[in-house]
This record gives C-alpha cells, sequence and structure tokens, in this order.
C-alpha cells in the first residue's frame, strides 16, 4: 500500500505527470513488490517449512520496513496525490455528490465485478478457490500451487493500487496509514470469512460505512478507535466470519464420489 | 458390567463426506475391542470425535455414564480417556522420560503460582512420576532409553513410548491407533504383552488395527466399520471369516 | 555522569523488555505486536496514580504491573480462545487501540505526554540509588525468567510448542498457560514502565510507538530467542545502535526512520541467514541434575 501511494504521489506531484500515467506507475512498482515478496520472501519461507509467526514476523518486519522507508524519503507529515483533497460537488436534490464519487464507486464496481467473474468463470479463478480450500488436494488435481500464489499475491497487489489510488486522491496518507488499513482490511476480512469471495468485501462496506456514520454519534478522533473495538468485536464472536449460505463450487461434487479421506485432524473442537 | 466408554449415535459429515454414520460403541473395563475396516471407513475419525477434536453433528459420548459434551480434548483426558496417535506425535524437544513426565494425571508444574512458590509440591510429584515413568519403560524393555531424544530410537520403541505417555496419566479408557503400524520383533512381542497387561489391569481398550494376526491374539472382540457405519460386530474370528466383510476389506 | 545513568537505566529497562517478550514470544510461542503499550500502560498508570492522586511511588508502580498484567488477560483471554493467529492480529488493534486511547483522553494528558511525574528515591538517596533500583529488578527479571524456563513448567512449555495437540492428548491445558505467559510477560513490561515514568518524568505516547515493537522484537531476535542471556545481548546491542546513531547528529525526522530502517533491517537479514540468533537455544530441553539426582535416593 505504501509503496503504491508514493508511487502515484511522485508522480503526480513530483514530476507533474497526468493522472493515469501515475496509475500505471503505481500497478509497475506495486506489482514488481508482490512479485518480489512473493518469490524472494514467501516462498523461501514455505520451502524453509517455517511457523505461521515466523511468516507473520516476516511481513510485520517488511511492512515497517517499507514505511520507514517512506518516512526516510518523504517526511513524516501527511500527503495526497493530487496537491488538494476537495473535488468540485454538485447538489444532487438534498444531496452533495462530488466529482470524486462517481468515477470512484464506478471503478470500484468494475473492479469488484471483474475479481467476481475472474473466481467464478476462468480456469485460474476456479483453482484459487480449490487451492485455498485444500491446498494438497489441489497439487494432487495437477493445480500449479505457485503460480495461484503468485497470482493471488498480483491481484492483491493490484486491488491495492486502485485502493490507494482512490484513497489518496480523497484523504491524506502518512508512512503509517498502510498499517491502519491494513487492520481494517483484517477485520473485514475476519468478519467476511476467511475464504469467502465476496465476504471481505461485504464486510468491507459493512464496516465503513458504520465508521463514517458513527461521525455523527461520536467525536472524530475516536473513529479510529472504534474501528479497533470492532476488531476485537469480529475476532471474538465471529472467529469465522458471519454465516453467508455456503456455494457448491464445481470441486465439492467431485470429490464426493472419492473414497472418504481422513479429515482434518488438526480441528478443534 | 457397566460401560465405562459410551458413544450414542454418533454422526459427523464434512461437507457431505459422511465419516461417522450413527455410530454405538460401548467400551468396558478389562476388554479390547478391534476396530477394524478398510482405509477411510472412518476409524481414526471416530477417534477424533470420542476425544473431542472433532465436534459431532449428532449423538453423544460418555465416559463413565457422564456425557462429554462441551468439554475440551485436554479436559476429557483429565476425566480419563487417552489415547495413541498413528503418527506416535512425541515431543521431538524433550528426552524420552520427559515425554512421559509430562503426561501425568496432575501436573502441576502447569500452574505458575507453584513453579513460583510451591516447589517442594513439585519435587514430590517430581519423584513419583519419574519412579512410574522408569518402570513403565522397564516393563517394555525400554529402561536403558529414557534419557536418549526420541528421534535417536526405532521407530518400534517410538510407539512403545507412544504408548507408555498415554500410561501416565491413570486413564480408564484407552484408545490406540494403529500400535502395530511399522512395528515389528522385539518391540511388537513388547507392544502385545503391554496392551494385554493393561487390560487386565482394569483399562477399557479400544484399538484401531490392520494388522489382523495382532487383533486376533488381543482382542476380545472387534466391530467392522465402512463409510463411517458398522456394519458387523462379534467375536474377531466370525468378522473375519464372513465373506462379504472380507470383498469389502479388500475388494475396494 | 547523569547522562551515564540515563544510558544504563534504559539499557536495564530494555533488559526487562527484552527478556519479557522473550517469555511471551521465545517460550510461549505468542506472537504479539502489544509489547510497547503494556510498558505505557504501567508507566501511565504509576505516574497518573502518583501525581494526580497522590498515591506513594512504590504502590503506585505496583499497580503499574497489575494494569498492565489485567489489561494482556483482558486481550488474551478472548484472542486465545479462539487461537494464537488471532492473538497476533488483536494485538495489533490493541497497540494501535490503546495508544489512541491515551492520545485523546484528557487526563493521560493527550499526545503532548504526561509531565511533573513525582521522583522516587532521588531526592533523598541520589541518583545512584535509582540506578541500583533497576539493575536490582533487572537481575530478578532474568533470574524470573531463567527460573521457569527450567523448571517443569519450561518443560511443558517446550512440549506445547511442539505440538499442541499432542499436548492436548496428554491432558495439558494449552490456553490457560499462554494466558499465564502473556500476563507475566506483560506484566513486566509494566514495571519497567513504572521504572521509567519515575526517574524520567515525562512520558509521551510517541515513546510506546510500534517502533518499540520492532526494537523489543529486534532485540530478541537478533540476540537470540529462547535463551536466558539472548534478550540481554540484543538490548545491550541494539541500545549501543542508537547512542552510535546519535553521535552523528542527524536531524529528528530522520532519526527516527533510521532507527526503525536498522531495527527492521537487522530482524529480517538475521531471520534469513542466522534465524537462530547470536545465542542459539538448544533444541532440546533438559531438567535440572538435581531432579535426576533425586531418583537414585
Amino acid at each position: 500500500m505504501t509503496i503504491a501511494f508514493y508511487t502515484a504521489f511522485v508522480v503526480v506531484q513530483g514530476l507533474d505527470w497526468p493522472a493515469w500515467v501515475a496509475f500505471i506507475a503505481m500497478l509497475a512498482t506495486t506489482l514488481t513488490a508482490s512479485y518480489a515478496l512473493e518469490r524472494i520472501g514467501f516462498e523461501a519461507l514455505r520451502a524453509r517449512g517455517v511457523s505461521v509467526m515466523f511468516v507473520f514476523v516476516f511481513t510485520f518486519m517488511v511492512s515497517e520496513f517499507v514505511a520507514y522507508l517512506a518516512a526516510l524519503i518523504f517526511g513524516t507529515w501527511p500527503q495526497t496525490i493530487f496537491p488538494t483533497m476537495f473535488w468540485p460537488v454538485t447538489l444532487v436534490g438534498d444531496i452533495a455528490v462530488s466529482a470524486w464519487d462517481l468515477p470512484a464507486i464506478g471503478s470500484t464496481a468494475a473492479a469488484l465485478a471483474a475479481y467476481f467473474a475472474f473466481m467464478r468463470f476462468t480456469r485460474t479463478g476456479q483453482f484459487m478457490i480449490g487451492v485455498a480450500d485444500n491446498p494438497d488436494l489441489a497439487a494432487l488435481y495437477g493445480i500449479d500451487k505457485r503460480k495461484i500464489f503468485l497470482v493471488t499475491m498480483l491481484i492483491s497487489g493490484a486491488f491495492v493500487c486502485l485502493g490507494m489510488f482512490l484513497y489518496g486522491t480523497r484523504a491524506q496518507v502518512l508512512p503509517e496509514t498502510g498499517l491502519s488499513l491494513m487492520l481494517f482490511a483484517v477485520a473485514a476480512t475476519i468478519m467476511g470469512g476467511i475464504g469467502k469471495v465476496a465476504g471481505a468485501a461485504i464486510a468491507a462496506l459493512i464496516l465503513a460505512v458504520i465508521q463514517n456514520a458513527s461521525i455523527l454519534m461520536i467525536p472524530s478522533e475516536w473513529q479510529g478507535f472504534l474501528l479497533y473495538v470492532f476488531l476485537f468485536f469480529a475476532i471474538v464472536f465471529f472467529p469465522s466470519g458471519l454465516r453467508l449460505p455456503r456455494r457448491r463450487s464445481r470441486f465439492s461434487t467431485a470429490t464426493r464420489d472419492m473414497p472418504p479421506a481422513a479429515p482434518p485432524a488438526e480441528s478443534q473442537a | 458390567m457397566a460401560d465405562v466408554l459410551e458413544v450414542r449415535n454418533l454422526s459427523k459429515s464434512f461437507d457431505g463426506i459422511v465419516v461417522a454414520r450413527n455410530v454405538d460403541l460401548a467400551l468396558q473395563s478389562g476388554r479390547v475391542l478391534g476396530l477394524i475396516g478398510p482405509n477411510g471407513a472412518g476409524k481414526t475419525s471416530l477417534f477424533n470425535l470420542i476425544c473431542g477434536v472433532v465436534r459431532p453433528d449428532a449423538g453423544s459420548v460418555l465416559l463413565d455414564g457422564a456425557p462429554l459434551d462441551g468439554k475440551t480434548f485436554h479436559q476429557r483426558v483429565r476425566g480419563g480417556l487417552s489415547r495413541t496417535w498413528q503418527h506416535t506425535r512425541l515431543f521431538p524437544s524433550l528426552p524420552v522420560i520427559d515425554n512421559l513426565l509430562i503426561g501425568t494425571h496432575d501436573y502441576p508444574g502447569e500452574q505458575l503460582v507453584n513453579v513460583l512458590f510451591g516447589t517442594a509440591r513439585l519435587k514430590v510429584h517430581d519423584k513419583v512420576a519419574r519412579d512410574k515413568a522408569r518402570g513403565l519403560l522397564g516393563e517394555m524393555g525400554l529402561a536403558g532409553v529414557a534419557d536418549d531424544l526420541v528421534s535417536d530410537l526405532p521407530y518400534g520403541q517410538q510407539k512403545l513410548v507412544g504408548v507408555a505417555r498415554a500410561l501416565m496419566g491413570d486413564a480408564k479408557c484407552l484408545l490406540l491407533d494403529e500400535p502395530m503400524a511399522g512395528v515389528e520383533g522385539q518391540a511388537y512381542a513388547a507392544m502385545q504383552r503391554v496392551v494385554r497387561e493393561v487390560a487386565e489391569s482394569g483399562v477399557a481398550v479400544c484399538v484401531v488395527e490392520h494388522n489382523i494376526a495382532f487383533v486376533h491374539d488381543l482382542c476380545d472382540e472387534g466391530v467392522f466399520m465402512f463409510s463411517g457405519a458398522i456394519m458387523a460386530r462379534g467375536s474377531v474370528a466370525e468378522l473375519t471369516r464372513d465373506p462379504q466383510l472380507t470383498e469389502l476389506y479388500f475388494g475396494h | 555522569m547523569e547522562y551515564l545513568y540515563g544510558i544504563v537505566i534504559i539499557v536495564g529497562l530494555y533488559v526487562i523488555l527484552a527478556t519479557s517478550f522473550n517469555l511471551i514470544i521465545g517460550y510461549g510461542g505468542l506472537v504479539s505486536i502489544a509489547h510497547p503499550v503494556f510498558f505505557a500502560l504501567g508507566a501511565y498508570t504509576s505516574a497518573i496514580l502518583s501525581r494526580d492522586f497522590h498515591v506513594p511511588v512504590l504502590l503506585a508502580m505496583l499497580a503499574g504491573f497489575f494494569v498492565a498484567f489485567i489489561a494482556s488477560i483482558a486481550l488474551a483471554l478472548p484472542s486465545l480462545r479462539v487461537s494464537g493467529d488471532y492473538l497476533m492480529i488483536a494485538s495489533i488493534g490493541f497497540q494501535l487501540g490503546v495508544l489512541e486511547l491515551i492520545k485523546n483522553v484528557r487526563f493521560t494528558g493527550g499526545p503532548g505526554g504526561f509531565t511533573n511525574i513525582p521522583p522516587f528515591l532521588i531526592r533523598e538517596f541520589g541518583r545512584e540509588s535509582y540506578v541500583l533500583l533497576v539493575l536490582a529488578v533487572v537481575a530478578a527479571v532474568i533470574l524470573l525468567i531463567w527460573w521457569i524456563a527450567r523448571s517443569d513448567y519450561g518443560r511443558a512449555m517446550s512440549a506445547m510448542r511442539d505440538d499442541e495437540l499432542a499436548f492436548a492428548s496428554v491432558g495439558r491445558d494449552a490456553m490457560w498457560m499462554k494466558i499465564a505467559i502473556f500476563g507475566l510477560g506483560s506484566g513486566l513490561a509494566g514495571v519497567a514502565g513504572g521504572l521509567y515514568a519515575h526517574y524520567f518524568r515525562f512520558i509521551t505516547p510517541e515513546q510506546f510507538e510500534i517502533l518499540q515493537s520492532s526494537a523489543i522484537l529486534t532485540m530478541v531476535v537478533v540476540g537470540g530467542m529462547r535463551t536466558t542471556w539472548g534478550p540481554v545481548v540484543g538490548a545491550l546491542l541494539l541500545q549501543a545502535l542508537p547512542q552510535a546513531i546519535s553521535f552523528l547528529q542527524l536531524p529528528p525526522s530522520v532519526l527516527g526512520p533510521i532507527q526503525g530502517l536498522l531495527f527492521t533491517g537487522l530482524v529480517l537479514v538475521f531471520m534469513f541467514f542466522r534465524p537462530q540468533g547470536l545465542v542459539p537455544a538448544k533444541d532440546v530441553w533438559r531438567a535440572a541434575p538435581a531432579a535426576k539426582a533425586r531418583e537414585a535416593r
């Protein structure tokens, strides 16, 4: 996230080039970074068979490293992609609609639609769901796990670019912003259910609406705090996510005809 | 004779795959029950369900008449249940004797308060536990390896250590998951002897096994499972002679 | 001389922080980003109680321990009910959230910090006495962690880290052990907080930010997890570094990020090339010889 934002910042404010160039530059740097992280970092750790804790510490340290680098290069005061955060506003009835809103909502909707279509209708998308469900079984079916992990990281990188472009043109960003936004993403993922394709998006929408609507009830300084309360709430009451009706993907019917394999012995009571 | 362990109408499925189908089972003190069937029949799953590692969709498990619903795995073990694993699951960072010492029924070293303020109590417990552990290892012919690392032992001895560990906790009911798999020679003989002695001391034993000779020699009766359901019960001799079961076992 | 005392005390406090964090992450196998926040809770509790409520300093420091202890249990209990991974995530939220709280609430002095914290011992006995106090506490903490790791509890922790399912199968309760470990470790961070507050007499939320999490983690990982002396070596080394950097006379806006880069960079390098740290831990846990001797009798 940090890399994405500051790339755009450099292109627009530093080099004074138009926004679409900035977006392409963002994609270039962020996807390269995602690729490097997956191939150099995660793959090496996976090969060593390290514990989850190790991976977590690793990702945390990498994020912090990038944040400090950004702080060193760009300073610790808030920045936005364009010199101003303000966009022309037109009144539609009683609602103030800014010139930012429609392209933002439009591009988000388009990206999500493309993503859902990808997951549902393409082979790679289905493979991703398979690998997430049961990586070893997927490998037995001949799915290339390495490629899938890479694709996952790249798609995630692309989303990060879109997200940070929208965020950075509307709100201020500090080097630490990546970390708090990530927390939001994690809370949404947990509430939406890890592994459920639509879950995180819906949860994020609900959380964001609640967080912003809360301004009507609590002073603005507390909005950040509210998020952390939600995260806690999410973990305590919904560790496996809110129950959405489970869709039968193509894989579960295929395995039903196989002899019953031993269920995961590690699942907790 | 009252049932030490009772399984009533236990059912469980994962995503459409049925691993347990209305399973009824009873284990009595001093008797060894053999659980046989082809791979994937649901035998290990049944153990997982009894232990509370997996929550059933329906049915219940009772230990000494008291339902175990909602109890976690370790609570059930404290209540008198004990099990071994198909792949031993010994603690690699602990020497053999410490693998046993950690398995005592009460382990005062588990409470930080005891460690800080109750060292006398720890010492007393440690002496008793060590004597017991040495005794068990001696019975299995493993007295010499007490201070060795688990990884230094041949597989057969590792499995014996696993059983010894399961016996440290004064269990009423012992579930053995394929104790003979990969075991031969002296360890095999020792394992046979141990299981017999454990049963004679009053423990209710259930063994999942593919080794029919072992089942034949040791088990008082058998239960044949297939696709999560119990297909037949009876003496081991009857089960192994039944042509339909044999076909299920080998023909699948 | 006063400058030297300040350094000795800071290093000592970081040894306490690193050693207590080693208990949590090294021996307990729990990942948490929230150690600085318990340091903060101890500091603020002690400071507020002694300045605004006129509680005697020693009692206030003790209260600091308890507040940190109880807060850590409030974090760990619901999280560990689910799993250790959730504790990781919850700890991030806790660290960021509680600091937000401190920054926005009036009685903590807000973002400007809490000033005029009552001194302790210095007026009566001089600065040397405080240095001795800190060193005594450092020695006690190191001894405590060493004692715990060698005891039957250490055996249990080792088994728990090896295989939690097998651990449950021998009748041991992993969840409550983890909660106890987390509570004790965090409480000790609170003690360090109290000691910090009454010497430097001024605390701000910035001193307890995520940079501290990286610093403490670096000390433990680079020094060597699961050893008695690893965190000490780590703390000494990693306090020497910022001192060395400060000699370069860099502006504060650059100093912070450079320190951060150094800490995180070091951890990453060590994670890839020497994950066991400078003081490697033994792979096997062994009981003290006295225990074995008991059998012979």
